[in-house]
């Protein structure tokens, strides 16, 4: 061999060896990035933890106590001894399941009206539900509150539930679906004399199943989430939901910080476990949808 | 098509919509027309309404106060916005592969979407505590004496976004991940014959085909910012010195502390307004930019 | 089409409108002639409520054909929901106003006068209850609600850091002077501050007082808040944190909470409210209150809580009834009393010889002694927006954003504005 091809081979032998410390620390800079993002992710919650099982003093020492040096429960007796917490728990989760299935029922139905049927003004009427979807809360506000007044439920769940279900979202949301699943099963479907009810419970509701998902998952979170509803028309304590009855313990601990972390535990754990035990179907129904 | 004729078509149309329209009608359509109609009144609650005509929207645009809100919500969209779009991306680009620990990664993204609005906001408050709080404790380990965040008018709003993009990055990465996991696998395999670069590919291939879902996540998260409330809410109330007042903000303050409904209608109107223009205008410029080929 | 469709909308909301105003609420009464009332009330907070409870027991034991039925809320959302379910004809039949918005509420018609119950009631003798702040709640001349408590603002101070630091206990002939020269010997680099009081809108108005200023004029139709004493008044607020050290910046404080340093031994004197007595019972040191130091006099607030009847009750006997018992009978003023739930307003000597001889603080008779130089709220139609005006700009100073001269300045300005409205 002479010797160009030896330093040929050598040049070869190196860049190999580069490329393979490049894969290397490429994926190391890959993992940290990832890993740094999760950490400032999770680090607030477990902050939360740490700080709401410490005692009174605990909370403001420097440098802070990441594992408290006394480690009480006291501060979750105190919170459920002044407020019935798990009542508020039940409120959220019953309200937030309620206006889901409601959503997933009128909005798709409502869609499938939108995307399938022909009538005179649909694109005019689908405008304006979309239009409203700008609307800010605050606009509807009072006048609904003056509605429910008339109607008698305030401080009802209905009250609470019924006019989140409306919301055009999730109109919107399941008729672009649907504008962009094929539509020849339903034109076969047709062809044998199916009904549209047919079509739309047992062709477009399996199809759409990613959607329906999609839509579970944004009014559950929106429901869950739902602050200043509440607030203006639950005033009975055994309807407030967690958002409010969380802050009206800031309005009674403003800076017990191991007293309102306890609170906000207590709020989070639950949901919390349901998404770690579903958390496939979670961000499967987001993932699979395709939103276009 | 089949029974499209007649009362027959109009039956199936009404069977299929009208549930849905009606509450549509009674709990959203006749609320805001009449908050509409409310705009042009003066009316406390207490005493019947009074017909004023425009004055509402001659006083706002008077009302320095309306105006510096508006800034301060501009300034909330503009740190927010991009903030969030950028690293959502970021991350679910590198999500995007085949890797250990995929599903940890993606599921601890995800815990703050799912926690609430008042939870998440209270956390972050006491996180930003500027003497016994993480966030100030963590910048102390590089030397840097952090600012007084919530106290301070200077670092309050950015403390505020900070806040949302952590909340938000997890959802919108997930709508990222989807829209990526839409691009076909045959065009980075076609630009790979090429030789095509990462970097390029990622220009070239993935931010066009992406744009579909980057036009979806900028509407509905434009749409969102410009009703920021319920973190300024928790955190700051709109201080210290009215720095982080943002536009849902006033409303909420004329209508439910000093009780000018009229006034705090034609508020929320003129956000509409905003908000819809910028919708139109966002819609028109999609055509330019946004990439419908599938 | 088109427009019937839209005619028949605006219809439907006009008929919602109509309906939302003038929906009848129930009359309260069940069949066998026990008549409901609705309360609503705000100030038994979390702490109290088995107080209200047991006033409620003993006056349906006294009028066995009356029910109350009550509710409660914060004071940050108690307003927004009061005034809601008046809007929604859903008022309450009896609830409770703190003096400040008392004016408004009366000012705008939703209460009812009082006058003929009281003259048609032989039981109840307005002597029972203190004038002053049965006075309070008159409006034009009449009477439209019924005083039930009152608080006020005095001087706290922790004993033992006194002792520790050999300075001798506030007195009454102290001023501004004196209390400054205190606390530069109490604060010490182990954390202690020598004296406290928020820099905000409250604290401001009656600070002024306590130097000869004042915001309005006797009938609020002119503005003063832009004087040279008020001015002195503002720098000497700032100056205790910026150039005595004496007491804490937000920033030093790092968001704890005045009571909570207090009670840590991290404060000497704190300026706060009578409510505290039951707060400060436990803490390991002694402690006494005192009348605040003025500069050229003395000032001290004054806090009221009273009841007031809506005018669109059906029940206006019963309602009265039930005011009327919360504010001057004797087992409403025992139960308020036992449980140091702020001070009931009646005049008879041996209630208050009760709240007198408790103890912690000693000096209790200070509470009363601090009447004779109150200050009432200023208080104008557009009161929240006064409040939170002044709190922008009360915030500014603190911040180093504007000098006082200048945020007096702006505030006169904003002020002329809102009493012209």
């Amino acid at each position: 061999m002479s010797s160009e091809i030896k330093l040929a081979a050598k040049k070869q032998q190196k860049a190999v060896f580069t490329i393979g410390k490049r894969k290397v620390l490429r994926k190391l800079l890959f993992y940290t990035t990832l890993g740094l993002g999760a950490l400032i992710m999770i680090i607030p919650f477990l902050w939360m933890l740490s700080t709401s099982l410490k005692e009174q003093g605990a909370t403001m020492t420097l440098p802070p106590q990441f594992i408290p040096e006394n480690i009480t429960l006291s501060n979750y007796s105190q919170v459920a001894e002044s407020f019935p917490i798990w009542k508020f728990l039940f409120n959220s989760l019953f309200v937030a399941v309620s206006s889901t299935l409601g959503q997933l029922l009128l909005c798709s139905m409502a869609a499938y009206a939108f995307s399938r049927l022909h009538f005179k003004g649909r694109d005019t009427l689908f405008l304006i539900y979309l239009a409203t979807l700008m609307v800010p809360l605050q606009v509807t506000m009072t006048p609904q509150f003056i509605l429910m007044k008339y109607l008698g439920w305030l401080d009802t769940y209905q009250g609470l539930i019924l006019p989140g279900l409306f919301n055009a979202f999730g109109t919107f949301l399941l008729r672009q679906f649907f504008l962009t699943t094929p539509k020849s099963l339903e034109e076969a479907a047709f062809i044998d004399g199916a009904s549209h009810f047919r079509v739309f419970f047992q062709i477009i509701l399996p199809l759409a199943k990613p959607a329906l998902a999609t839509l579970a998952i944004f009014s559950f979170m929106q429901s869950w989430n739902n602050f200043l509803w509440p607030l203006i028309i639950v005033s009975n304590q055994d309807l407030m939901t967690l958002p409010l009855g969380l802050s009206n313990l800031q309005g009674r601990w403003a800076t017990d910080w191991n007293l309102l972390m306890a609170g906000v535990v207590i709020s989070v754990i639950p949901i919390l476990a349901v998404y770690l035990f579903a958390q496939k179907y979670f961000i499967k129904g987001i993932t699979l949808s395709g939103i276009k | 098509m089949v029974g499209d004729k007649g009362w027959k078509k109009w039956l199936v149309i009404c069977a299929f919509l009208l549930p849905n329209f009606i509450g549509f009608l009674f709990f959203i359509g006749i609320p805001i027309l009449a908050s509409l109609g409310l705009s042009f009144t003066k009316w406390d609650l207490l005493t019947s309404p009074e017909f004023i005509g425009v004055e509402n929207y001659k006083a706002i645009w008077h009302d320095a106060e309306f105006w510096a809100a508006l800034k301060n919500t501009l300034l909330f969209i503009i740190l927010y916005l991009p903030t969030v779009l950028v690293v959502a991306l970021g991350i679910a680009m590198l999500l995007n592969k085949k890797m250990k620990g995929r599903t940890f990664f993606r599921a601890a993204y995800f815990i703050p979407v799912i926690s609430s609005w008042v939870a998440v906001s209270l956390i972050w408050k006491w996180l930003f505590n500027p003497a016994y709080g993480l966030v100030n404790y963590f910048l102390s380990w590089f030397g840097i004496n952090g600012p007084d965040w919530l106290q301070d008018p200077n670092w309050a709003m950015i403390a505020i976004v900070l806040t949302s993009v952590w909340k938000d990055t997890g959802f919108v990465m997930v709508l990222f991940l989807a829209g990526l996991q839409n691009i076909s696998e045959t065009y980075y395999e076609a630009a790979d014959i090429d030789g095509a670069t990462p970097f390029k590919k990622f220009l070239h291939i993935t931010i066009p085909l992406l744009t579909p879902t980057t036009f979806f996540i900028l509407i509905i998260s434009l749409i969102n910012s410009f009703q920021v409330f319920d973190q300024v809410m928790i955190m700051t109330e709109g201080g210290p010195a009215g720095s982080t007042t943002v536009l849902v903000q006033k409303i909420y303050n004329h209508a439910f502390r000093y009780f000018e409904m009229g006034y705090a209608s034609a508020v929320s109107w003129v956000l509409f307004l905003i908000i819809f223009i910028v919708t139109l205008v966002q819609n028109r410029l999609q055509k330019r930019w946004v990439d419908y080929e599938q | 089409m088109k427009k019937t469709g839209i005619f028949a909308i605006i219809l439907l909301l006009l008929i919602g409108i109509v309906a939302g105003c003038s929906g009848e609420s129930s009359t309260g009464k069940s069949k066998d002639g026990v008549v409901t009332l609705k309360y609503f009330a705000f100030s038994p907070g979390e702490a109290h409520e088995k107080d209200l409870k047991a006033m409620i027991a003993a006056f349906e034991k006294q009028n066995p054909k009356i029910k109350v039925d009550y509710e409660l809320a914060s004071f940050e959302d108690y307003f927004t929901k009061l005034q809601t379910q008046i809007a929604g004809s859903n008022a309450p039949d009896v609830f409770e106003l703190n003096y400040e918005n008392f004016v408004s509420y009366a000012a705008k018609g939703a209460l009812l006068e009082l006058d003929p119950l009281i003259k048609k009631d032989k039981e109840f003798n307005p002597d029972s209850i203190n004038k002053k702040a049965y006075e309070a709640f008159q409006y034009d001349g009449k009477q439209y609600g019924m005083v039930e408590s009152f608080s006020n603002v005095v001087l706290f101070y922790n004993k033992d850091l006194f002792d520790q630091a050999g300075v001798e206990y506030p007195s009454e002939s102290w001023t501004w002077k004196e209390e400054l020269e205190a606390a530069e010997k109490l604060t010490n680099n182990k954390g202690v501050w020598g004296t406290y009081a928020p820099v905000q809108f409250w604290e401001f108005y009656k600070t002024i007082a306590q130097n000869g200023g004042s915001i309005f004029n006797e009938d609020k139709t002119e503005v003063t808040v832009n004087s040279p004493e008020n001015v002195e008044t503002l720098t000497w607020m700032m100056d205790k944190m910026n150039k005595y050290h004496v007491t804490p910046t937000e920033k030093e404080m790092s968001g704890q909470a005045n009571e909570d340093l207090f009670k840590a031994g991290k404060i000497a004197m704190l300026r706060t409210g009578i409510w505290m007595f039951d707060g400060f019972k436990d803490v390991p040191f002694k402690w006494d209150i005192a009348l605040e130091p003025g500069n050229t006099q003395k000032a001290h607030h004054f806090f009221a809580n009273g009841l007031a009847v809506s005018k669109k009750t059906k029940n206006a006997e019963s309602a009265w009834k039930w005011a009327q018992f919360m504010s001057s009978s004797e087992e409403a003023a025992k139960i308020r009393i036992d449980s140091s739930w702020e001070l009931p307003a009646v005049t008879d000597e041996a209630l208050v010889k009760g709240y007198l001889e408790k103890s912690p603080p000693e000096s209790r008779e200070v509470v009363f002694k601090a009447l004779d130089s109150l200050v009432v709220p200023p208080v104008i139609e557009e009161w929240s927006k006064l409040t939170d005006m002044f709190g922008k700009e009360l915030d500014k100073v603190k911040l180093g954003q504007e000098t006082p001269e200048n945020a007096l300045k702006n505030v006169e300005k904003e002020l002329q504005t809102l009493i012209k409205k």
